[in-house]
């Protein structure tokens, strides 16, 4: 069941890209040579919004729910971002309880009734604060260094322009954007986990505005060989969040007590 | 008694043209179900199409289901990972049930039992339960229910050491089971070899029903006390914890970290898993990190085909740091052996009992189109000690077996050695 960090690095592949809505952005020829990676992200973070969009963004609150369809198993999401650098994540499953992360001072942490706190450290820890970056597509150069054209591929029936983006602390991950909308489709990613190096895979669908914002509503990820679909019902930017909210529960305080100690 | 006989016959007749196409059918089955789940993509490193070229012909061949189980067996023990198995359609019949060893009702008279010396012996009666109210003891041997000879029925099931305790075990469970607001004739044999016949009640089993998933609904119990010499509720006391199922998680981990917490001057920790088959395996991280104030280390590693997990440990606060004890038996299965077994590989726990059901994972057992059942594992789990307990279970440190001798006196022999190691040896740090 320990699958809330992969869930929440699958949901954030699909909503950092949240930017306002920009029509008139010029599509590629169909049968034209592959283009540059740096060009298909480009266009995607201006299909979805545009930089003016990312740049006037400074917190996000999400809505949604989280279901294991093959288990039976349902549950509810809500994630707090603030920038810079600030995120909490709680995801509450019938039958197993609150599964918490966050990002707070630096300090990247999880939380469980099933297996207690723990902090992140390593790869796992870099994984989760560029996570906690809601708007990271923004500046993408930065988040991946090093932007590759792996060719075409067809993702559920629509041809797909294939980039690795390999980030500056993490394996590369490799993302499908449609050659007709420039909408990111599919994510396949090694993730760091406490479990170990896991495969994972996500599609993205049913992209629709929040907001100012074009973002996929329903994301359906693949891991382990397990399948779960996340349905977002609300996004809203730039709302008040309270402090108290980022606050590092006593549990984590603990840890970091016994680190000092 | 018809039953044991169904259960000993051979058969004696030819198989008919069906016959012979289910027998086709199972083999199918069970070859197509081990290509296909198997957690290696080549299962035990062999090349699974030439087994099927070699075993096909001589399945066609076969003269009987009892031929076609032989091979069925000798295919699969080619894999040399044992929990794989087949298992005669008599064992169905046995339970009377259509092919689920549990699908025989909720309804329960409140008795644990095991086939101890080839008897099937009463080892815990619940408080309050209609065998407790009717003046069932620990010790008393079940002879007859509802008029089957489950003293026989017993004695045959164990002389098999194709079947394992814990299916049989199952199965003599299921013959003093049924629906609620039932009932249950049984004769008992009591300590001095008398007949005692009660009427027992099916009554709700015990526990609070808990669902998870897509898993029918479960009754969960959790119980937890201090016992010892000390005496309870004082400082040297020995905390026992004792749970059905690992399952209703938020309660019973959060009993589990009560338990342990209201346990920091105890001399001694027990966990008791007998009889526990398992449930949500992450629930066993959760539970040893109350045991290792280390971060870093892990139980074991789970294969699949897709993916490779390290049961991994976050240490827990309130924590207990004295020694512990886990007491398992042939019935203690999955999460329950994924649990004993790391904390023994990471010498943070002595475990008293017999050898665990070697079930560590979530097996499948399947009927086959000719009726027999078809036991499979989908996975490997290998424990941070290297040990596959797949098939191989946990080795108690210190092998203690029940007596109904014991049994009838009130004495529990696997409980009395854990107190005896905490309160005469124990060191905070489980001997190798």
């Amino acid at each position: 069941m320990n699958r809330e960090r992969l869930e929440r690095r699958l949901v954030l592949g699909a909503l950092a890209v949240a930017a306002i809505f920009l029509p008139a952005v010029p599509a590629f020829s169909a049968d034209a040579p592959t283009p540059a990676p740096e060009a298909i992200l480009d266009r995607f973070v201006e299909v979805t919004g545009g930089q003016a969009a990312y740049q006037k963004r400074k917190t996000e609150v999400v809505h949604g729910t989280i279901e294991f369809a093959a288990v039976g198993l349902k549950g509810t999401m809500v994630e707090y971002f603030e920038e810079p650098g600030k995120f909490y994540m709680a995801m509450d499953l019938a039958g197993v309880g609150k599964i918490e992360s966050g990002l707070t001072g630096g300090v990247a942490w999880e939380n469980s009734v099933l297996q207690g706190a723990r902090l992140k450290t390593g790869e796992e820890k870099a994984q989760a604060i560029r996570e906690a970056d809601m708007n990271n597509f923004s500046h993408w150069r930065e988040v991946y260094p090093k932007a590759e054209s792996a060719g075409e591929e067809v993702v559920d029936g629509e041809p797909c322009y294939k980039v690795v983006l390999t980030p500056a602390e993490g394996k590369p991950e490799t993302m499908y954007f449609e050659k007709k909308s420039g909408l990111m489709r599919k994510t396949a990613l090694v993730a760091a986990s406490q479990l170990g190096d896991i495969a994972a895979e996500s599609i993205s669908a049913e992209y629709r505005r929040f907001e100012d914002i074009l973002a996929p509503a329903k994301i359906t990820e693949k891991v382990a060989g397990q399948e779960f679909t996340i349905t977002i019902d609300s996004m809203q930017a730039n709302q008040e969040i309270p402090a108290e909210k980022f606050a590092l529960p006593e549990e984590v305080k603990a840890l970091l007590a016994r680190q000092k100690n | 008694m018809y039953r044991l006989l169904v259960l000993l016959a051979v058969p004696l007749w030819a198989q008919t043209p069906q016959d012979r196409q289910l027998n086709l059918d199972s083999f199918e089955k069970v070859w197509t179900t081990i290509r296909d789940k198997h957690w290696e993509k080549n299962p035990g490193g062999l090349d699974w199409q030439a087994i099927h070229a070699e075993f096909r012909p001589k399945v066609e061949q076969a003269k009987n289901i009892d031929e076609v189980r032989g091979l069925l067996k000798e295919m699969l023990s080619r894999l040399h990972q044992t929990h794989f198995g087949i298992f005669p359609a008599t064992v169905y019949e046995e339970v009377g049930a259509a092919g689920d060893l549990d699908a025989v009702g909720d309804g329960s008279t409140g008795i644990d039992l095991r086939v101890l010396d080839g008897q099937a012996v009463v080892t815990r009666v619940d408080p309050g339960s209609p065998a407790e109210r009717a003046g069932v003891k620990p010790g008393w041997a079940v002879k007859l229910a509802n008029g089957v000879n489950l003293q026989a029925a017993a004695s045959a099931l164990a002389a098999d050491a194709s079947i394992p305790e814990l299916i049989s075990t199952r199965a003599l469970l299921a013959r003093i089971g049924g629906p609620v607001g039932g009932k249950v004739q049984i004769t008992f044999l009591d300590g001095a070899g008398a007949e005692a016949k009660r009427e027992l009640a099916l009554a709700a089993p015990r526990g609070q029903m808990s669902s998870f998933g897509n898993l029918p609904e479960t009754p969960v119990w959790f119980e937890s006390k201090l016992i010892g010499a000390a005496g309870a509720g004082r400082i040297g006391s020995v905390g026992y914890v004792r749970f059905n199922y690992f399952l209703d998680l938020q309660r019973v981990m959060e009993s589990f970290g009560g338990a342990v917490k209201a346990c920091q001057d105890c001399a001694g920790m027990i966990v008791d898993l007998r009889g526990n088959p398992g449930g949500i395996g992450a629930m066993a991280m959760g539970m040893a990190g109350y045991f290792l104030d280390m971060p870093g280390l892990r139980l074991g590693t789970m294969y699949m085909r897709d993916a490779q997990l390290n049961f991994a440990v976050n240490p827990r606060f309130p924590s207990f740091a004295g020694p512990l004890a886990i007491l398992l038996d042939a019935c203690s299965a999955s999460t329950s052996e994924i649990l004993a077994g790391g904390l023994q590989d990471l010498h943070r726990a002595r475990i008293f009992g017999t050898r665990s059901a070697a079930a560590a994972l979530p097996s499948v057992i399947e009927r086959l189109p000719n009726g027999d059942g078809f036991q499979y594992a989908v996975g490997n789990y290998v424990s941070e000690g290297g040990k596959p307990l797949e098939g191989e279970g946990v080795k108690p440190d210190v092998e203690i077996k029940l007596t109904r001798a014991a049994l009838l006196a009130g004495r529990d022999a696997v409980v009395d050695a854990a107190l005896s190691w905490i309160e005469k040896d124990g060191t905070g740090k489980a001997a190798k």
